[in-house]
């Protein structure tokens, strides 16, 4: 089903209102410019105990019984595996995001934003060759259990759930990339991939923020009472699955930690951990709620 | 958990009854206001929309954590969590150690 000419109409001067962030953003991508293949000066090796890979503050389990019998250099282990499991999370929603861009990039509707879209797409890809480029290295790309099937939707629901869940998705890895970009204990790899992901991704999340929101205004009032429902559901689902990846059994294994299903799902229950996963989603969710998008945070979740 | 949850299995090893009350259990908290009654081992829950695409990657962990097998989404197809038999012989390795997959 094509959206209503009422809608579409809606879409055509939203997106004409987004001419000068698209052209301020595209302007910056420009300049900033850069080749991911000379960017990074990879060591042969990294030593997963010999450094800090990932914030001790971020990690899953700070603030758990878990983490307080943990040993420094388990400590420290067990942040080498989260970074390969964060860069890994990375690569997976990427991979989702290309094509969703790909599939919109100079669709006759969408033309106002092509431009900007050639720059998202270009440069998601050179954060995966970063990802992977670690994560291929040092260890391994872990496994995702995000699966590609979704139902057929009406184009404007499934334009707006794709934008929507790209910000969701994109806001709480930035929560990592902003922290852990200035954070000097890190291994300079690994707060290089941090620093570059959130100076580009800060860009993508002005654009998704204003795309977001756009959309909602024009396709919403087409939607009855129902699909909104459906739709706020969806999203505070969204952030349940993907803060679950942060708690990826997969890397408690390889970190030596012993029955990790049960770790898991220890950490995900653990206030601290609550805590961290609200305060971590707090700029997404205040968004969301003043766009009257969601109604309430998502509390599944936290 | 309730024992009518398990109702009419409890000629299965208890292991396995426990992971389908497990099961069940998570569906109705993610179904929302969803009569318990109404909810069978054969109740169609993608296609009644009482579950949805979003709800799998937390499902698959789950499952894994029942199961004690890892679960490849590149081999799998939605009809496989089509509802809780259905999951049960997909994913959940029987009492007796033998494959979960039929």
């Amino acid at each position: 089903m094509s959206p209503t000419t009422a809608s579409a109409a809606r879409l055509a001067e939203a997106l004409s209102g987004l001419g000068d962030t698209v052209d301020r953003l595209s302007m910056l991508s420009q300049r900033d410019y850069q080749n991911p293949y000379e960017t990074v000066q990879w060591p042969d090796s990294v030593d997963p105990e010999g450094s800090w890979f990932g914030s001790p503050e971020l990690l899953s389990l700070h603030g758990t019984a878990q983490y307080e019998r943990l040993d420094e250099p388990a400590r420290r282990r067990l942040s080498f595996y989260e970074a390969v499991n964060f860069f890994s999370l990375n690569i997976h929603g990427e991979k989702s995001l290309m094509q969703g861009l790909a599939v919109r990039l100079y669709r006759k509707d969408l033309m106002g934003v092509a431009r900007y879209l050639h720059h998202f797409l270009d440069e998601e890809n050179k954060h995966s060759v970063y990802f992977g480029g670690f994560c291929t290295r040092y260890a391994r790309v872990y496994r995702s259990r995000q699966l590609g099937f979704e139902p057929a939707r009406q184009r404007d629901l499934d334009d707006f759930l794709f934008f929507a869940k790209t910000l969701v998705f994109e806001e709480v890895v930035d929560h990592y990339n902003r922290l852990q970009a200035v954070d000097e204990r890190l291994h300079p790899v690994a707060r290089f991939i941090n620093h570059n992901h959130h100076a580009e991704e800060s860009r993508h999340l002005a654009f998704g923020r204003r795309l977001v929101e756009a959309l909602w205004k024009c396709c919403s009032p087409d939607w009855d009472k129902q699909t909104i429902a459906d739709v706020r559901a969806y999203l505070s689902q969204f952030f349940v699955s993907s803060w679950h990846e942060y708690y990826n059994p997969d890397m408690y294994a390889d970190a030596g930690l012993p029955d990790p299903h049960a770790v898991a799902e220890a950490a995900w229950n653990a206030p601290a951990q609550r805590e961290h996963r609200r305060t971590a989603s707090i700029k997404c969710t205040r968004f969301l709620v003043s766009a009257d998008i969601l109604e309430k945070e998502p509390i599944d979740a936290f | 958990m309730p024992s009518d949850l398990i109702a009419g299995q409890t000629d299965q090893p208890a292991a396995t009854a426990d992971a389908r009350a497990q099961l069940r259990a998570w569906v109705l908290e993610k179904a929302g206001g969803l009569d318990p009654a109404g909810l069978t081992d054969q109740t169609p829950l993608l296609e009644r929309r009482i579950l949805r695409s979003v709800h799998l990657p937390e499902l698959i962990l789950l499952l894994e954590r029942l199961g004690g097998g890892e679960i490849d989404v590149e081999d799998i197809s939605p009809g496989q969590f089509r509802d809780i038999d259905t999951m049960m012989a997909n994913f959940v390795r029987p009492a007796d150690g033998s494959e979960p997959r039929p």
